[in-house]
């Protein structure tokens, strides 16, 4: 499947600001089923420098400087990527999730899809108790890892409520669960969390998923802004599986990947300081429009 | 001279005194059973060393003795020698043992090759794992004993120090395990802290006993500081290199020995914000423009280094720093990263870490550690724990327990080890298990006696090009805690000075003229934009003090020498109280109460941000942040004065009260004066701090003209501002005639041979500004200098008659705006300057 993928972003100022600096991951992920075929990003006002990079974990990072005195900061992104993954393997062909934590332990690779990295707390998600104890009810003794991972992500699905007004972008992951509520970063981080908890490295991915569903699906939620989801570990062979517990899904086609790391803080989408002492408005806007043809 | 001819040229009868006092602090001295002890050895018998060090004490009588232990903690008081513990807005004063930690010089050799032995292993051990990573790979260290540490930043993976080196100053706590051999406890790699407490420690220590240090031939500390130092000037590309320290700030634990650090080895002490990376390179902001910084010695975590590649909500870190590290530009001391050597899950690994590498057995044995991430390494600490001690794998608490650095398994209830059983079963990689041990003692001065405490001893190695060099001394901190594996700084915790014995007397290096005193260099290259900037506001805030003084102290004056009734001169105290509150120093409607109650609220009130208290509290905040560059004389005369004025008074004092309290802070206020005058020592430093109080006197001065030289100025309202501007006999002795409108303005406003007239203030500032380095290279004026040169000539050209309050009120805000064009162009502005908001998105 290809995709037309266009993300604008508007801040929207109450007093000028005289200076903005921006990192940007907005560039999809190249590789593991997908191929970037073309990505850019607008800004207005120009910025007066931009450099990109790739970060540790592979995502492709810009930053920029407005120095020009704005209102409105406006960011467009454009993308055109095809989506083509492998079949989710068989769940109960999974190893037993005991044995992929304590290959996580004993993991001897510091590169950067290593488990060892995505074990421990990062700087968004502590592990909390009461978080752990919710996830150990889906790890049965001897229960395939990603049949056990998918059955926590289908009761946080069926559990929580989606509801954009109950947390922030700044939430604690304590709040949103003891809320049993929020969106998609919410999810995904008390899922990360949980898995962690009990020794299962589990990752942050944000992307976007389509916006018009196939005829006779329903309408995801997340779709009309960015997305995020969890990758789990499921040992050497099997390597790092993706579900979307916002929607309860095995991520397949319908979902592309801008960036992976170990929480929100790591591929936050837009992240920057400013200068400016009013008060900001924000716009999001997302389409995901498969390419015909 | 060795110590035992010493003593043999002394009277028989003063040595049996001198031993017989020995005898009378050591009787009852009772080593714990099966811990070893400093004084004592294991026969019971006291250890040679100590028994010299305790008789040549001895040969000083009782009441000299306790002379000097009090004249060292006044030494510590007066220095301003202070930590702080995290979350405290206020310092605490340094607690120094009064006795110093002794080691023999064959001991410490041992010491000192151990700690060199493992400095150069984890060089090897972060060269390894953030780059080849060859021993993760091949199975010698789990990947996952890496990750875990809060100080492993992904980042820095495939980056090659610049300089060669991931580590310059590394530190091991060791102590004595009940073998009688010397363990490694921890180690330091991130920023390690202590060095310099150490230095002062020795310095107060000496200086209290030196005769008795220098006939113990101590080893000195200052040849490893050069060592250091020399280590880091060679790590950079240029051959004189800028070197910075990167503190915190000033409400870092340790400011206090950051700010020294600095002092004594000549950096420069920087904040993030006043480090910027253009073109690759990292530059510090000075008055004269950018200049490249070559080294950075960090106090910042690693992780907050960089808030563009690192924690994006780090505001202590310098954006881009990681991209020039990157790019070989800026030596970083330590490397960001370095940290994770600290973690107690390497500790199982490192024998044989040091085996593989080097061929060689560790000299200073670990405690024995069992990282619980591996099956069978987890099977045996479940099985044993009974006898082992509980620690986090990785940072200071057992995750799951809060607050808990230390569990002993045979302690623990039936609840709390369920819990750390399941804990350990879960999430093994989070814990180690280690061998019980417990410390050896060293004595303490307790109630005139010695006593056995357990202590740890920080040991440093310098990285320089002949390789490790170790310092000979460390920081040792005792306390009363039996285990002395939990020992920081806080409550019951002391620090000590430690004293290597040579066999041989010490050279005196020539450094050193006494002791361990301290030759302070002067600072390297240009002044950095935030020092002039505190220099500048301190100069401010002092005169602001200086000047709400003199308003409280003419207003008590006056009521005290007016007959009742008198109205021009109650005319004039309303005035007065006016003008105080109109200050900020005291609410508007205490104006026309009694004069007493307003004074006090104008010199003691913490709500009144222009009160004489909240005043000296901003002056003494500007200080501290400037405190490497301000003398001891001075720093002691600010915060005496902050002291002085923030003590509060049990109830509302008297007119002759506040009189005296404002009297007498003015005298401090002029001590101030003529030092900062004479000591401040850097020009341009200086030239801020004097600028900041000629703004602020200029200012002042046209206020106090505005209220008490107007049109309708009473006789009386002009002996007011004579007073306040302390030109009364100045204008008696050129005017016969008495007090009269214009003469009295032309002395305040004008007249350049009065020190107090805003015209001398400009005429100063206008120099000052005329000796500052330009950014212009077209020869124009910058705006500054175009400001002032204009005030002086409008000000040297104006006639006294001409005056009217709208022309003085112009020159007030004229001195405003140059104050806002000397920030604009000297102090930290633009982008970086103001903390911006986070911008952000929402998924």
């Amino acid at each position: 499947m290809i995709y037309d993928i266009r993300h604008v972003t508007t801040y929207r100022y109450e007093t000028p600001v005289s200076f903005a600096r921006c990192t940007l991951r907005l560039a999809p992920r190249n590789g593991n089923g997908q191929r970037v075929f073309d990505s850019g990003v607008d800004v207005t006002p120009p910025p007066s420098a931009r450099s990109s990079r790739t970060d540790f974990f592979g995502n492709r990072v810009e930053t920029l400087t407005v120095e020009t005195s704005h209102r409105e900061l406006r960011i467009v992104a454009l993308s055109r990527v095809e989506v083509e993954r492998p079949p989710s393997p068989h769940v109960a062909l999974t190893p037993h999730w005991e044995q992929v934590k304590q290959a996580a332990a004993g993991s001897q690779s510091l590169a950067p899809d290593a488990p060892a990295h995505f074990l421990y707390r990062s700087r968004l998600v502590p592990m909390i108790e009461s978080i752990t104890d919710y996830t150990r009810t889906s790890f049965s003794a001897g229960r395939p890892i990603l049949e056990a991972a998918a059955d926590l992500m289908v009761r946080i699905r069926k559990e929580f409520d989606y509801d954009p007004e109950a947390t922030a972008v700044t939430t604690p992951v304590e709040e949103a669960f003891r809320r049993r509520g929020g969106v998609c970063q919410d999810f995904a981080h008390i899922m990360v969390s949980g898995l962690r908890g009990i020794g299962i490295p589990a990752a942050y991915v944000s992307g976007y998923i389509r916006t018009i569903p196939p005829p006779g699906k329903p309408r995801l939620e997340g779709a009309d802004a960015s997305h995020a989801w969890v990758s789990v570990w499921c040992g050497d062979e099997f390597g790092w599986h993706d579900l979307d517990p916002t929607n309860a899904l095995h991520v397949g086609n319908d979902h592309i990947v801008l960036a992976v790391g170990r929480d929100y803080a790591d591929v936050s989408p837009i992240d920057g300081v400013i200068l400016g002492s009013g008060g900001q408005k924000l716009a999001v806007s997302v389409d995901v429009a498969p390419v015909k043809g | 001279m060795s110590g035992e001819s010493l003593k043999s040229t002394r009277p028989v009868n003063k040595r049996a005194l001198a031993e017989k006092r020995v005898a009378e602090w050591t009787a009852g001295y009772a080593p714990l059973g099966g811990i070893p002890d400093e004084y004592m050895g294991a026969d019971g018998a006291p250890r040679p060393h100590w028994t010299r060090f305790l008789e040549a004490l001895a040969h000083q009588e009782p009441d000299e003795i306790n002379r000097r232990f009090g004249a060292a903690d006044r030494h510590i008081h007066d220095m301003g020698i202070s930590y702080r513990v995290y979350g405290e807005t206020n310092e605490r004063t340094w607690p120094l043992s009064h006795l110093p930690l002794l080691i023999a010089e064959n001991e410490w050799k041992h010491i000192a090759a151990g700690v060199a032995q493992r400095a150069a292993l984890m060089e090897h051990v972060l060269g390894d794992v953030y780059g080849d990573g060859k021993l993760i790979a091949e199975g010698a260290l789990p990947a996952a004993a890496v990750a875990g540490s809060q100080d492993f930043l992904p980042p820095m993976r495939g980056i090659k120090p610049p300089g060669g080196k991931w580590m310059h100053l590394y530190a091991a706590d060791i102590g004595r395990g009940p073998d009688g051999r010397w363990w490694v406890l921890d180690d330091r790699a991130q920023a390690p802290s202590g060095a310099g407490y150490a230095l002062e420690s020795r310095l107060v220590l000496s200086r209290a006993f030196p005769s008795l240090y220098r006939e113990m031939n101590v080893e000195r500390l200052a040849p490893f500081f050069r060592h250091y130092r020399d280590g880091l000037t060679h790590s950079a590309e240029r051959a004189e290199p800028r070197i910075c320290l990167l503190t915190p700030g000033p409400y870092s634990e340790t400011y206090f020995e950051q700010a020294y650090l600095a002092r004594y080895l000549g950096f420069l002490l920087v904040e993030g914000d006043d480090l910027v990376v253009r073109d690759g390179q990292v530059h510090v902001r000075t008055i004269a423009g950018l200049k490249r910084a070559d080294v950075i010695w960090r106090r910042v975590d690693g992780d907050y280094c960089d808030p563009l590649e690192m924690n994006a909500a780090s505001r202590l870190g310098v954006p881009g720093l990681i991209e020039a590290i990157r790019n070989g530009a800026v030596v970083m001391a330590n490397m960001p990263g370095a940290g994770i050597v600290e973690s107690r899950a390497l500790l199982g690994f490192l024998p044989a870490l040091n085996r593989r590498a080097f061929g060689k057995d560790l000299r200073l044995p670990n405690i024995a550690t069992w990282w619980c991430g591996q099956k069978a390494e987890r099977e045996i600490v479940l099985e044993r724990l009974d006898e082992m001690a509980i620690s986090g794998a990785f940072g200071e608490t057992i995750p799951g327990f809060p607050g808990k650095r230390i569990l002993l398994g045979s302690e623990l209830d039936g609840s709390d080890r369920a819990r750390l059983v399941r804990a350990i079963g879960e999430r093994g990689i989070d814990f180690v298990g280690q061998e019980v041990v417990r410390l050896s003692t060293t004595p303490a001065w307790v109630d005139g006696k010695l006593a056995p405490r357990p202590f740890v001893l920080r040991v440093y190695a310098a990285a320089t090009e002949k390789g490790w060099e170790v310092m000979p001394g460390g920081f040792c901190r005792i306390s009363d805690e039996m285990d002395a594996r939990a020992v920081s700084m806080g409550d019951g915790v002391k620090s000590a000075d430690v004293w290597v014995l040579s066999d041989k007397p010490v050279e005196m290096t020539s450094l050193l003229p006494t002791g361990d005193s301290v030759k302070i260099r002067r600072l390297l290259g240009n002044l950095p934009s935030r020092a002039a900037d505190n220099l500048f506001w301190l100069g401010r805030y002092l005169e602001r003090v200086e000047a709400t003084l003199r308003l409280v102290r003419c207003l008590c004056n006056r009521v005290v020498d007016i007959d009742v009734g008198a109205s021009p001169a109650r005319q004039s105290i309303e005035r007065l109280q006016r003008l105080i509150a109109s200050w900020g120093a005291a609410s508007v409607d205490l104006v026309g109460s009694s004069p007493a109650e307003l004074a006090t609220v104008a010199l003691c009130s913490t709500e009144h941000y222009g009160s004489a208290s909240s005043l000296a509290s901003s002056s003494m905040r500007a200080a501290s942040v400037i405190r490497e560059r301000l003398s001891t004389d001075t720093w002691q005369l600010v915060s005496g004065l902050e002291a002085r004025l923030t003590s509060k008074p049990e109830s509302i004092l008297s007119e002759p009260e506040c009189f005296d309290r404002a009297d007498r802070a003015l005298r401090v206020l002029a001590a101030l004066s003529g030092l900062i005058q004479e000591n401040v020592n850097r020009v341009a430093g200086w030239r801020f701090l004097d600028i900041g109080r000629r703004i602020e006197r200029g200012i002042n001065t046209c206020r106090f003209a505005r209220h008490f030289a107007d049109k309708d100025a009473t006789a009386d309202n002009l002996d007011v501002v004579l007073d306040l501007i302390d030109s009364q006999i100045t204008y008696r002795s050129r005017y016969l005639i008495g007090v009269a409108l214009a003469p009295v303005r032309d002395m305040v406003m004008l007249d350049t041979f009065n020190p107090r007239s805003v015209g001398f203030q400009v005429e100063r500032i206008d120099e000052h500004l005329a000796t500052l380095p330009l950014l212009r290279e077209d020869g124009m004026l910058e705006m500054p200098k175009r400001l002032s040169v204009k005030l002086l000539s409008d000000l040297s050209t104006e006639d006294a008659e001409q005056l009217d309050t709208n022309k003085i009120l112009g020159v007030e805000q004229r001195l405003m705006g140059l104050a806002d064009a000397i920030a604009e162009r000297y102090f930290l502005q633009g982008p970086h300057a103001v903390r911006g908001d986070k911008l952000t998105d929402l998924a």
